[in-house]
């Protein structure tokens, strides 16, 4: 079928209002990027602006939330017979996605007048003036970067997850260099965008080859042309998915595509730093899961589903262990932030290979490719909440003192009480101790790869790793801490935070004592019950099946039986060699 | 007559991915590996045309070919904006210059 029909189609007003927090961006980033002609440039106007578009944005994806559970379909195609597969989709797994990344939005921007307001105080003084000038370019970068990670983890189609990709990655490279005095900064900068081209580029390359082999670009028409033809042996599909797992790697920064990632948080502004290390790694997980499920909800990978699983435990293990060890002998906190970020980069990464490993045969794995989704929802809610404290607490020190050298934290316990023990906490709960938000993600997902162990016994490798790397990881987020606490110099003045700040990273240490406590068992059954929302829901509409949001969980998997309908509908003949 | 081939356009694209692969492997300049990145995308875009033209014969393989020429052109255009800040601040665009940023 030619998806260039003559006849002229446009999506209706009520399947536009699906996509409505997209389109809320978009409107807001004209805004932002018109607004000074209008008024001036006003940088913190401007951030208001953006503030009001992003919680706007956060309302219609409630909104969309409410909607899409209630069963409306979230695609935009054509009408057809058969239907045409979607490109893209707003469906409850994007959507959780989206919300997430809003939120953490909100966060950087509010981060970002914090800042603004420390930069007003040291205007002209050397080291601390910030550039607040570039506030207007810095709102359309970093919120046109939010549009392209919200399409990622909404994209069912090859080049969309390219574009999308693309235009996340792109005003990321710029946002790295806002400071243009900055010689670490541009330095970042510099390999942020020499890594991000050659990914891109070798992305690019493995879809081409995956088009080849498939003759389409669509994930669930490939996934349905697996079912038919087992790819075991077949070379140029295995280079495709290797120039694809590149392009996702390195959103990832899983090892080895991990190289830019320390360098470019250490060189960047730090509310950057922020977005990079929570937004960039959460739409990088998301689109990996999406093609992680697309592509294993068909019968015939289950002989490669083995090698795969080992592929993505070894790479979880491997970026786990790199991030600590590289993390033990680092002086700046930015750096340890990056390489800890890394490590837990490779935690999440151990969730993906449950669900890789539980594809295939879905009969045989129950409830374990739930279990995985469950852990690493948790994990992700928990990490957003550790992250914005610690890297919030550092800046607070760093726009004080001029330097996020680990010398600049000597006691802050006395200097700032109210800095230092939320960032105790936060580091704390990084490293996955009770009762805090970071053990709790921990042990779902130790839970969930103990489940999956009992199917594939040698996942308890990926168990051993994960105890021994938090172990590991204490040394060096107790080094802060020791530093806060334990070492003092009474020449040091106290360290005066704005109240706005104090406020953010103390309610992220509340949140992550409520997770760790009252909230444990909440968090899991809300982790479990997204679970099963979050699956790629059918294309043809079944509202019977859908649960309310407040329904029990569907007994099967929703995703298996739609997609094999799919597949006798329009797929095209098989062209390969 | 030798007739062209969809395999002649596949070897000449995975030649280009070579040299690009190649160069961006090998040089010191920023703006060599740039290039090389080019090459890659271009290798990528010359199977996307060749794969839609003898084997799918739908139009979906040559948009996404248009697609990557654009974003290869937004790609250059903040690559490029990016080095010459960093010519400004370092005075050369040798990547590995920028070595206050170790560890």
């Amino acid at each position: 079928m030619n998806p260039l029909t003559p006849n002229t189609w446009l999506p209706t007003a009520a399947e536009l209002r699906l996509f409505a927090p997209e389109l809320i961006l978009i409107a807001t980033i004209v805004a932002v990027l018109v607004a000074p002609i209008l008024i001036g440039r006003r940088p913190v106007a401007v951030a208001f602006l953006a503030l009001a578009g992003v919680l706007a944005g956060l309302y219609a994806c409630g909104a969309v939330a409410v909607q899409v559970g209630a069963g409306a379909q979230g695609v935009l195609s054509p009408p057809a017979e058969p239907p045409l597969p979607p490109m893209l989709m707003a469906d409850r797994f994007s959507l959780f996605f989206k919300l997430f990344l809003l939120v953490t939005l909100a966060a950087i921007v509010w981060l970002w007048m914090i800042g603004a307001g420390q930069a007003q105080r040291w205007a002209g003084v050397e080291n601390r003036a910030r550039p607040l000038a570039a506030g207007p370019e810095f709102f359309v970068l970093l919120l046109t970067s939010a549009l392209g990670m919200m399409l990622m983890v909404g994209s069912l189609n090859l080049l969309v997850i390219l574009i999308a990709i693309e235009t996340a990655s792109l005003p990321s490279y710029a946002l790295v260099a806002t400071d243009k005095r900055s010689r670490l900064g541009a330095e970042a900068s510099l390999k942020y965008v020499m890594f991000g081209a050659v990914s891109t580029a070798i992305m690019a390359y493995g879809i081409s080859l995956l088009y080849g082999r498939f003759g389409t670009l669509d994930l669930s028409t490939i996934a349905a042309q697996i079912a038919w033809m087992p790819p075991a042996a077949d070379l140029v599909f295995w280079l495709g998915l290797l120039g694809l797992g590149t392009g996702i790697a390195f959103k990832v920064a899983a090892v080895p595509m991990h190289l830019w990632c320390p360098d470019v948080f250490e060189g960047a502004p730090i509310e950057v730093t922020t977005w990079l290390s929570v937004a960039s790694k959460a739409a990088g997980l998301g689109l990996l899961l999406r093609v992680v499920e697309a592509f294993s909800a068909s019968a015939a990978l289950s002989d490669a589903v083995v090698p795969l699983t080992w592929a993505v435990g070894v790479l979880a293990s491997v970026t786990c262990t790199v991030g600590n060890l590289a993390a033990l002998r680092q002086e700046s906190v930015k750096r340890i932030l990056a390489y800890s970020s890394i490590a837990h980069a490779g935690y999440m990464l151990m969730a993906g290979a449950i669900l890789v490993a539980a594809s295939g045969d879905a009969a045989a794995h129950g409830d374990l490719p739930r279990a995985g989704m469950a852990a690493l929802v948790a994990y992700l809610l928990v990490y957003v909440t550790m992250n914005v404290g610690a890297f919030g607490a550092t800046a607070l020190v760093a726009w004080q003192t001029g330097s996020d050298h680990l010398s600049s934290f000597t006691g802050l316990g006395r200097r700032a009480p109210w800095v230092a023990l939320p960032m105790a906490l936060c580091l704390f709960s990084l490293v996955g101790l009770p009762p805090l938000g970071g053990f709790a993600a921990k042990w779902f997902l130790l839970v969930a790869l103990g489940k999956a162990a009992g199917v594939h016994p040698w996942l308890w490798v990926l168990v051993t790793v994960a105890v021994l790397n938090t172990a590991l990881s204490l040394y060096y987020y107790v080094r802060i801490i020791r530093q806060m606490y334990l070492t003092d110099d009474d020449a040091l003045p106290p360290v005066r935070a704005p109240g706005g700040g104090l406020v953010m990273v103390n309610a992220c240490a509340v949140l992550l004592l409520l997770l760790g406590t009252l909230w444990f068992s909440p968090l899991g059954q809300r982790a479990g019950r997204l679970a099963t929302h979050v699956f790629y829901s059918p294309v043809p509409a079944r509202p019977q099946e859908v649960p309310s949001p407040t329904g029990h969980p569907p007994a099967a998997l929703p995703a298996e039986a739609p997609r094999m309908a799919l597949s006798a509908g329009h797929t095209p003949p098989y062209h390969g060699k | 007559m030798l007739a062209i081939g969809l395999t002649h356009y596949l070897v000449l694209a995975a030649f280009l991915f070579c040299c690009g692969l190649y160069v961006m492997a090998t040089k010191r300049n920023a703006v060599g590996i740039l290039i090389g990145a080019e090459l890659v995308l271009n290798a990528a875009g010359i199977n996307l045309v060749a794969f839609s033209r003898y084997e799918t014969g739908l139009a979906d393989g040559q948009i996404a070919a248009l697609f990557i020429i654009v974003l290869a052109a937004a790609e250059a255009a903040i690559a490029i904006a990016i080095f010459v800040n960093y010519y400004r601040l370092l005075g050369t665009i040798d990547p590995d210059a920028g070595d206050r940023l170790r560890g």
